[in-house]
């Protein structure tokens, strides 16, 4: 709980497993401490600098950054299974653009009839690493941000707080959604409604379903639409907040770094074409 | 301030809350939920108001809020005036800073959008613009004052009912308004939850705050109230002190039931020394009744003794037998066992589970009806064996009325509805719409079967709730709270159905935390704590056992506790 509750408290809340539906690890790291738009900004940098250099080690650079970072949060578990299922994919590309890429020339390993070529696995490594980077600088991110903390920073800077407080409370009302949903499929269980068995008896059994869920989200809403009135939530009133984001010296810095980066790789692009 | 508060004795200048010939209906009805309602509040009164369902009391608390008419728009007439202003015009982000509302739901009363309660507490202070250190001096005093400190860091999801409830109190009461308007506070929370609120309540009212509570809890507002606003109908009744407004010969006719103290001494003409036509409304008054009471007691304790309770054979025949039972959510070796080998035999005595939430209450009849399957140990149900059968196939022999009307509901005609069970086990249509009809002439509810379930009250749907179970025709009945939400009215319905059932030879097994309920109605109560039962015998011998009591933190029912205050041995069910 970066923000506001520090010291023995905050220890508590790190074993409370939060109940939501958000990736955010609070494992109290320095990337959990660091400005979610220090983050934004870094998914910016790797993302365009690799783009505008074009060159493959600069992926790799980045892709190796942002591991390394995963890896110091001990964040990189909770990153495996993006990258799992990212293989797949990584995978086909490779079948489909090394076999069939339409600039394929030189072979590079044959397999009886099956011939892949240099130029479509140089591509399919360039989609697979832009892939990659996008999914690890974007996994840093995710992980490492409570969604409440981003749209703190983002309402601070006028970010409508009406909207703000849609996108929070998803996080918090959809599981308790999803627990409404299974007491209401006990309920029907209860009355002789037959749950278990082929699609025909489940799709049936949907039905008696709907409306229950439908009508206690709409009271649940009705109802908190009215605890929010009652806690000024219309206030004209400027919004204030329990602690100052204190922007650390460390995101100023790498916010800076991060500029330079991205000025770099276009300087050096600019300066490539123009030598060429 | 006992007897002094009289309506008329209020300068009507100088009061908190001036509210003049208040008329209101809501938008799409007919009638008016408010007739005309006139009265005036000074600072730091503690006031109840009692009243049956639709009697206009929440109506009335949403008025004072400016909810009433500026959320739920309809029509409106006549004046509140609170803190000076006027409560429809005033927005509701103003008045709230003058009038806290807290209402019964205390899931919906969370923000939603902060996951620690801290942050949750700070929420309406952020929506004023107080600054940081002002807002956690008023946090950190409101958390000490509800005494929910220990919890700030935790995710308000996580807590327990009365625990979120103290959160929601605490939010509404760090904005610092001169008035907390209380909407049945209690109503969803178990008998700890319960206390624990009533505390933090009576402490705000010592500390000076101006109290206005809705509550059917009536020994409670008999203690704590300085002065009851009676409404019926729309309408005030009366305005005045607990003794005067309970002792009304005409109360029950409002649907309102005096404290148990008051209907023991209305049937034995105690009153209040000097004043005839006052009885007692507190357990402390009924001090100087203390030898009649037990030469009462003993005269019932003995004719129940020559009557006897024997059970007839029926009700000796088994139902359920339950062998080494285990049950836990998680799966594991260190899973927390919610059941932990439980031996129990259910026969035909209507039996009531009771003990503290958590305490596996739910889980247990969850097992019975199939809905859960044992992790160990087996249930037979006549004998035989029933973890592998589904619960659709179960549902023709046992019965389950859920806590929540809501969570079952989706036909647009009560009778569709209350036909719903009996057409899914096999009933042709003629019999289950016959058996329909019945289940609705017991609860009540015959002129109600074809209108929509959603234009009813709360208590009525649960009482649809009950009748579509009821017309299953099981042999077992499990009630999950059945008074949760019910007035006197409502709560007699109940009994009438429970001993009803019971007298056709069903089983009736129901979990309350309604303790005088269950002395009322149940010839059988299981005490269960920590997954076990702690307590097993009729309610004479598990309401004569303090430490159990005191174990599964359980209170006696007020009759059996005022026996017991006042040091009466024994206890004795008093049908006043």
């Amino acid at each position: 709980m970066p923000l506001s509750i520090e010291g023995k408290d905050y220890e508590e809340s790190m074993v409370i497993r939060m109940k939501s539906i958000s990736l955010y690890v609070d494992n109290g790291t320095y990337l959990t401490r660091m400005h979610p738009f220090t983050k934004l900004f870094y998914i910016l940098t790797a993302v365009l600098t690799a783009v505008i250099s074009g060159n493959l080690w600069v992926y790799a650079i980045f892709v190796g950054i942002s591991s390394l970072a995963l890896v110091s949060a001990g964040l990189f578990k909770k990153a495996v299974p993006l990258v799992v299922f990212s293989f797949t994919v990584l995978i086909v590309i490779f079948l489909i653009q090394g076999l069939f890429y339409y600039r394929n020339e030189t072979p590079l390993l044959e397999l009886g009839a099956v011939v892949f070529y240099r130029e479509g696995v140089l591509y399919a490594v360039r989609i697979g690493l832009n892939i990659l980077n996008m999914l690890f600088s974007f996994a840093i991110f995710v992980l490492s941000t409570k969604p409440q903390d981003l749209v703190e920073a983002l309402e601070r800077k006028g970010f409508s707080p009406r909207f703000g407080y849609v996108i929070t409370s998803v996080f918090q009302i959809i599981p308790q959604m999803m627990g409404t949903m299974s007491t209401i499929t006990d309920a029907q269980r209860s009355r002789g409604m037959e749950t278990e068995g082929g699609l025909l008896v489940r799709a049936r059994a949907f039905i008696p379903l709907i409306s229950p869920v439908v009508m206690n989200s709409l009271t649940n809403t009705r109802e908190r639409a009215i605890a929010l009135e009652v806690r000024g939530f219309d206030s004209k009133e400027r919004k204030t907040y329990l602690s100052e984001w204190k922007k650390q010296k460390s995101d100023t810095l790498l916010n800076i770094v991060f500029l330079i980066i991205i000025v770099g790789a276009i300087i050096w692009k600019i300066a490539d074409v123009w030598i060429l | 301030m006992e007897n002094s508060g009289r309506m008329d004795s209020v300068a009507a200048g100088n009061a908190l809350i001036e509210v003049e010939n208040l008329k209101y209906r809501y938008p799409h009805t007919q009638s008016l939920a408010l007739k005309g309602v006139s009265f005036c509040v000074n600072q730091g009164e503690f006031i109840g108001i009692a009243g049956a369902n639709k009697a206009g009391k929440s109506t009335l608390t949403q008025a004072l809020a400016g909810l009433v008419p500026q959320f739920y728009k309809g029509a409106y007439g006549g004046r509140v005036v609170v803190d000076g202003r006027e409560a429809d015009k005033t927005p509701i982000c103003e008045i709230c800073k003058s009038v806290g509302l807290v209402f019964q739901n205390p899931f919906n009363q969370l923000s939603g959008a902060k996951d620690s309660v801290y942050e949750e507490i700070a929420f309406g202070l952020q929506n004023m613009g107080i600054a940081p250190e002002e807002m956690r001096r008023r946090i950190d005093e409101a958390m000490a004052l509800l005494d929910i400190s220990q919890y700030r860091g935790k995710n308000p999801f996580d807590l327990s009912g009365g625990q979120m409830q103290r959160v929601a109190i605490a939010s509404i009461l760090v904005m610092e308004p001169k008035i907390l308007v209380l909407d049945e506070p209690t109503s969803q929370l178990d008998p700890a939850g319960t206390e624990e609120v009533f505390k933090a309540v009576l402490r705000l009212a010592k500390a000076g705050k101006t109290i206005l509570m809705v509550e059917q809890k009536i020994e409670k507002l008999a203690e704590y109230c300085n002065r009851i606003l009676l409404m019926a109908d729309g309408a005030v009744v009366d305005f005045d002190t607990p003794e005067r407004i309970f002792s009304r010969a005409d109360l029950e006719k409002t649907g309102v039931q005096p404290p148990v103290y008051t209907r023991l001494a209305k049937a034995q003409g105690w009153h209040i020394d000097g004043k005839p036509e006052l009885y007692p409304v507190r357990l402390a008054q009924m001090q100087p009744f203390r030898e009649p009471l037990a030469a009462l007691v003993r005269q019932l304790a003995d004719a129940a003794a020559v009557e006897g309770a024997d059970t007839p054979e029926t009700e000796r025949q088994t139902v359920f037998e339950i062998k080494a039972l285990t049950f836990s959510y998680d799966e594991g070796a260190d899973a927390r066992r919610v059941i932990d080998g439980l031996n129990l035999c259910l026969d035909g005595r209507a039996t009531a589970i009771i003990g503290q939430n958590g305490a596996g209450k739910t889980t247990l009849v969850k097992l019975l009806k199939g809905l859960l399957k044992p992790a160990g140990g087996s249930i037979y149900y006549n004998g035989t064996d029933i973890s592998g059968r589904t619960v659709a196939s179960l549902a023709g022999e046992v019965g389950y009325v859920f806590q929540s009307p809501d969570d079952q509901i989706f036909k647009s005609r009560v009778l569709d509805e209350v036909m719903f069970g009996p057409l899914n086990i096999g009933m042709d249509k003629a019999a289950a719409k016959e058996r329909s009809l019945a289940a609705l002439r017991m609860v009540g509810l015959e002129d109600a079967a074809e209108k929509n379930p959603y234009d009813l009250e709360l208590a009525e749907r649960k009482m649809v709730a009950v009748a579509s179970v009821l017309s299953m025709d099981t042999r077992v009945i499990i009630f999950d709270e059945p008074t949760i939400a019910q007035d006197y009215a409502g709560r007699e319905t109940m009994k009438r159905i429970i001993r009803e059932l019971s007298g056709q030879g069903r089983l009736v097994i129901a979990i309350l935390h309604d303790m005088d309920f269950v002395a009322e109605c149940f010839t059988r109560v299981i005490v269960m704590a920590h997954g076990s039962v702690l307590a097993d015998g009729t309610p004479k011998e598990v309401f004569d056992r303090e430490q159990i009591l005191e174990e599964a933190r359980i209170e006696r029912p007020y009759a059996a506790a005022m026996c017991n205050a006042l040091g009466i041995e024994g206890y004795v069910r008093l049908d006043i």
